[in-house]
């Protein structure tokens, strides 16, 4: 399947330099970026991993002695292209921070205490469907050691693999109706609320089949489509 | 109904170590099987503006196999790509802000000359950054303004040092798609 990559609009990306982020401005090229029309090289990519790379499972939180401290939540990840296609055999790296705020990371020296059982991360592979499932506890709310008052919200990182090499997407999932939402630097550097919106996952009921877990539910639109619809 | 591309965010720098698999740096071979063609490696230091060198940063790359051919259902070739060729690594950077990879030699794809596609993904950095080291010249490299198409072009022979500086002085060229 040929799939076509067309540039974004911009107002739905973030800025690249944010005021009180003071890692943006040193590590943000300077000079324009490149313009380039896309070629076979990067309209292919690593689609394929199947067997080729480790993969962890979905599920985070634990069991039974070993479940991790925190809040369940059951998180369903539909992966789509931007005809709305699932992307199925996608893979999806998932990490986050312990529900006292803090990444089970050695480059994370923050006060608060870490979980034995809370590892934080899970990789999976989509469905047919373009699915995942993750199960795990709620991410705590952390100060950022720019010391100033920022602190990042609950919010989930995503790493996706999607058909092609520019279908690539590193982004961080956020949950509805926290206050520190609408103060966070990164969330609030994308210039379009309704794309700000969308990187907010939805609480939905919860079935009688997870009834031990907070359900929610997000959609992942990677860049590209089909150059010839109705075919896949 | 339109579905646009979900915001890119920073990777943040609590990427999991777990996810730089031991071997996903060396692409000569798979499951024990070498890979076809002439090993390369390549390497470099990458640093932000003021020449500090970037730790646990991110890098992958994607490209052709030996013959030229990338293991995607997109190229009209692909079913003769080297069963024992993955296309893709990934590493990170060292205290040093260096990274290394092993992989072969890449072949020509059609209307291109041999290349390798990175990526870089760090705190910091609001969205992937994207660039390409040539080893001949390319119609994707006479983009580049000419006094910066040195910065992209390997030299010398195996191992390569391909350095990478997100901004200010040599700053490395990046593409946007």
């Amino acid at each position: 399947m040929a799939i076509v990559i067309e540039p974004r609009d911009e107002r739905t990306q973030p800025a690249r330099i944010i005021a009180g982020y003071p890692q943006t401005p040193l590590r943000t090229p300077a000079q324009p970026l490149i313009r380039r029309a896309p070629t076979l090289s990067e309209l292919t990519g690593p689609a394929d991993f199947s067997g080729r790379i480790g993969l962890l499972g979905g599920d985070v939180a634990g069991r039974g002695a070993k479940q991790a401290i925190g809040q369940l939540i059951h998180l369903k990840v539909r992966v789509l292209d931007e005809d709305g296609a699932p992307v199925g055999g996608a893979m999806v790296e998932v990490w986050h921070a312990n529900a006292a705020g803090r990444y089970a990371h050695p480059n994370d020296d923050d006060h608060a205490p870490l979980d034995t059982n809370f590892h934080g991360a899970a990789r999976v592979l989509t469905d047919a469907a373009g699915l995942v499932e993750l199960r795990t506890v709620k991410p705590g709310a952390y100060p950022v050691p720019t010391k100033d008052g920022w602190w990042r919200p609950p919010h989930i990182h995503f790493s996706v693999f999607g058909r092609v090499w520019l279908s690539r997407l590193v982004t961080q999932v956020y949950f509805p109706g926290e206050p520190l939402n609408a103060l966070d630097r990164i969330l609030n550097a994308v210039p379009d609320p309704s794309a700000r919106e969308r990187l907010i996952a939805r609480l939905v009921p919860p079935t009688a089949d997870l009834y031990d877990a907070l359900v929610y539910e997000y959609q992942i639109v990677l860049r590209g489509r089909n150059a010839t619809p109705g075919q896949s | 109904m339109k579905f646009v591309p979900t915001s890119e965010a920073t990777l943040g720098p609590f990427f999991p170590p777990r996810y730089v698999d031991e071997r996903a740096h060396d692409l000569t071979t798979f499951e024990g099987r070498p890979a076809k063609g002439e090993a390369i490696e390549i390497s470099g230091r990458v640093v932000q503006e003021d020449g500090a060198p970037l730790d646990n940063l991110v890098v992958e790359i994607w490209q052709a196999d030996a013959r030229g051919i990338y293991r995607h259902p997109a190229d009209p070739r692909h079913a003769e790509a080297d069963p024992d060729f993955l296309g893709w690594g990934r590493a990170a950077t060292d205290k040093d802000g260096r990274y290394r990879f092993r992989t072969v030699r890449p072949g020509a794809p059609e209307g291109r000359a041999p290349h390798i596609n990175f990526m870089v993904m760090y705190s910091g950095l609001m969205r992937i950054l994207k660039t390409t080291l040539f080893f001949a010249d390319d119609p994707v490299l006479s983009l580049v303004p000419r006094e910066r198409q040195d910065l992209l072009r390997a030299k010398g022979k195996s191992p390569y040092e391909f350095n990478i500086c997100l901004r200010g002085e040599n700053e490395t060229p990046f593409f946007d798609d």
